[in-house]
């Protein structure tokens, strides 16, 4: 059994680090675009505006409130006996057996 | 009435009675660093929690009637009890999972004075694991599983709860470094906000996850008690009312707060800012998602505290107060064998007296204990408005700590007022130097 403990841990180590860890840093750095985007007292060094910045802030936010509704699907599927895959692009419901 | 209807009745009551403790002890782990940073209110952030943990426990359709095999031998496969329980309306598994319930109450209880985070689930299985051994003896206990999969005492509570606060403290850490890392040109006030939106959603997203998982344990294990004494059969469902009393309960629990927690973890472990607090909170769900998925489910409590440690971690100058952090870490190690303990006594003093007068007697056990255990919480209460008061040795704030917090007003709480001032604004942050 140690074995096959530690080859699950070990996947959801992997897997935690990329969205719990890449989440926190997505929304970081949409923070950092945004407020680079206003410039004045948003930024520590001022600045000016910028409209790149707010439209790269924006699209960041966007993803992660994206993952957070991945992360909803998961739960209420599989509340509903159903799995949810990720093979493609896309996630996949299929029922659990 | 009969004595296995009696036996039913309290299972029921005693289940339900978990539930509730469940979902207090469990708060924390959802909220504690948004009611620390002021993200959310502690009013707002319990009913939230208790709104989508009652939401998540209608979601599941799953039925988890299966719960205790992972540690004991009382049901088949399917969930339904093994044969030699049913002669007698079930009357020695009523008892094991009355006694096992007890157990786990009162550790859940007296962890909750103490102001601990333990895992619920390890306190049920403590019990029921030692009611078990008091009843079948050394081979009730699933202690390896069969060998080919996670399983039994070791492969779902022993590995995992080293594992597990492990994990969550690494992604935290890791989490918590680059959010400061990558925002370090971003004006802390502007930082300080942002992040809290953050913190709502993921805070919320466990939530949601606690109430569709937990939950259903305590209706496996009433189902369960239905079956043996022989008023339902079916194994692929759960009656309607078993299912909106445990919702209802676990609601109840988690909207009366559990203070004492919330306070240990969201200021006792680490003294946290907003984009820790959402470093902390968007680990912790990953790890229970992520694990949750691959069907192998962590203890929320130990995954919670891990990523807070992580989040103290991963910041430079970070407090972590290493003394709280290895008291839970003794509560962790000791909740199995305590509830495990409870349980067996209980056992041995319910069938070892027999009859009404055993039963009874268990029952004025846990009323009595639990009545000690509130009376000594009513001495230094913990609640919404004391709950983010200056930490200083020790869980539970003065006595007039809350009388003073919230007009920024300072603690005479054996710290040194002058260095203590406490304001319900986390965007004036408090001074901290206990």
């Amino acid at each position: 059994m140690f074995p096959l403990f530690a080859t699950a841990v070990a996947e959801v180590l992997i897997i935690s680090l990329i969205v719990g860890a890449g989440l926190p840093a997505l929304f970081a750095a949409g923070m950092r675009a945004y407020a680079y985007g206003e410039g004045g007292t948003a930024t520590v060094g001022g600045g000016s505006r910028h409209l790149l910045g707010k439209v790269v802030g924006v699209a960041c936010f966007a993803l992660v409130i994206l993952v957070i509704a991945l992360g909803l699907a998961v739960i209420v599927s599989s509340g509903f006996g159903y799995h949810v895959a990720f093979d493609g692009m896309w996630p996949t419901f299929a029922k659990k057996h | 009435m009969s004595l296995e209807l009696l036996l039913l009745i309290l299972v029921i009551v005693t289940a339900i009675a978990f539930d509730f403790t469940n979902g207090f002890h469990d708060t924390a782990n959802a909220m504690a660093t948004s009611i620390a940073t002021g993200a959310l209110t502690p009013k707002v952030a319990v009913t939230l929690s208790a709104i989508l943990n009652l939401i998540g426990a209608f979601l599941s359709v799953e039925v988890a009637l299966t719960v205790t095999n992972a540690v004991i031998r009382i049901q088949d496969a399917s969930g339904a009890p093994r044969p030699e329980f049913l002669a007698d309306h079930g009357h020695t598994l009523l008892l094991i999972v009355f006694c096992g319930l007890v157990g786990g109450i009162l550790w859940n209880l007296l962890t909750w004075l103490l102001g601990l985070p333990s895992s619920s689930s390890h306190a049920l299985f403590g019990g029921l694991i030692g009611s078990t051994l008091a009843a079948l003896g050394f081979g009730g206990v699933n202690w390896l599983g069969a060998g080919a999969k996670i399983d039994g005492v070791l492969g779902k509570v022993i590995l995992p709860a080293f594992a597990s606060p492990a994990v969550a403290a690494l992604v935290a850490t890791v989490g918590t470094w680059l959010v400061f890392r990558i925002t370090t040109n971003v004006a802390a006030k502007h930082r300080e906000t942002g992040f809290r939106w953050g913190q709502i959603g993921t805070a919320s997203l466990i939530s949601l996850a606690h109430g569709t998982n937990d939950a259903q344990k305590t209706m496996g294990v009433i189902t369960l008690a239905l079956i043996a004494y022989g008023v339902w059969t079916d194994t692929t469902q759960v009656p309607l009312w078993v299912k909106v009393a445990c919702a209802a309960a676990i609601a109840a629990g988690t909207y009366s707060g559990g203070w004492r927690i919330i306070r240990t973890l969201g200021k006792g472990l680490v003294e946290i800012s907003s984009p820790q607090g959402f470093a902390a909170e968007a680990s912790s769900a990953a790890v229970i998602l992520v694990s949750s998925h691959m069907g192998f489910a962590l203890s929320t409590t130990h995954v919670a505290t891990g990523s807070i440690l992580g989040s103290g971690l991963g910041k430079r100058d970070a407090e972590v107060r290493w003394g709280v952090a290895a008291r839970m870490v003794m509560a962790w190690f000791t909740t199995l064998p305590a509830a495990a303990l409870v349980g067996a006594l209980c056992y041995w003093l319910g069938s070892g007296i027999g009859g009404y007068p055993g039963v009874l007697i268990v029952l004025a056990l846990l009323l009595a204990l639990t009545g000690v255990i509130i009376r000594q919480s009513m001495k230094a209460p913990v609640h919404a408005d004391n709950v983010n008061a200056a930490w200083s040795e020790g869980a539970v704030p003065g006595p007039d700590a809350g009388a003073t917090i919230g007009n920024g007003a300072t603690l005479g709480n054996g710290v040194d007022a002058a260095n203590a001032t406490v304001s319900p604004d986390a965007s004036a942050p408090a001074t901290l130097d206990a």
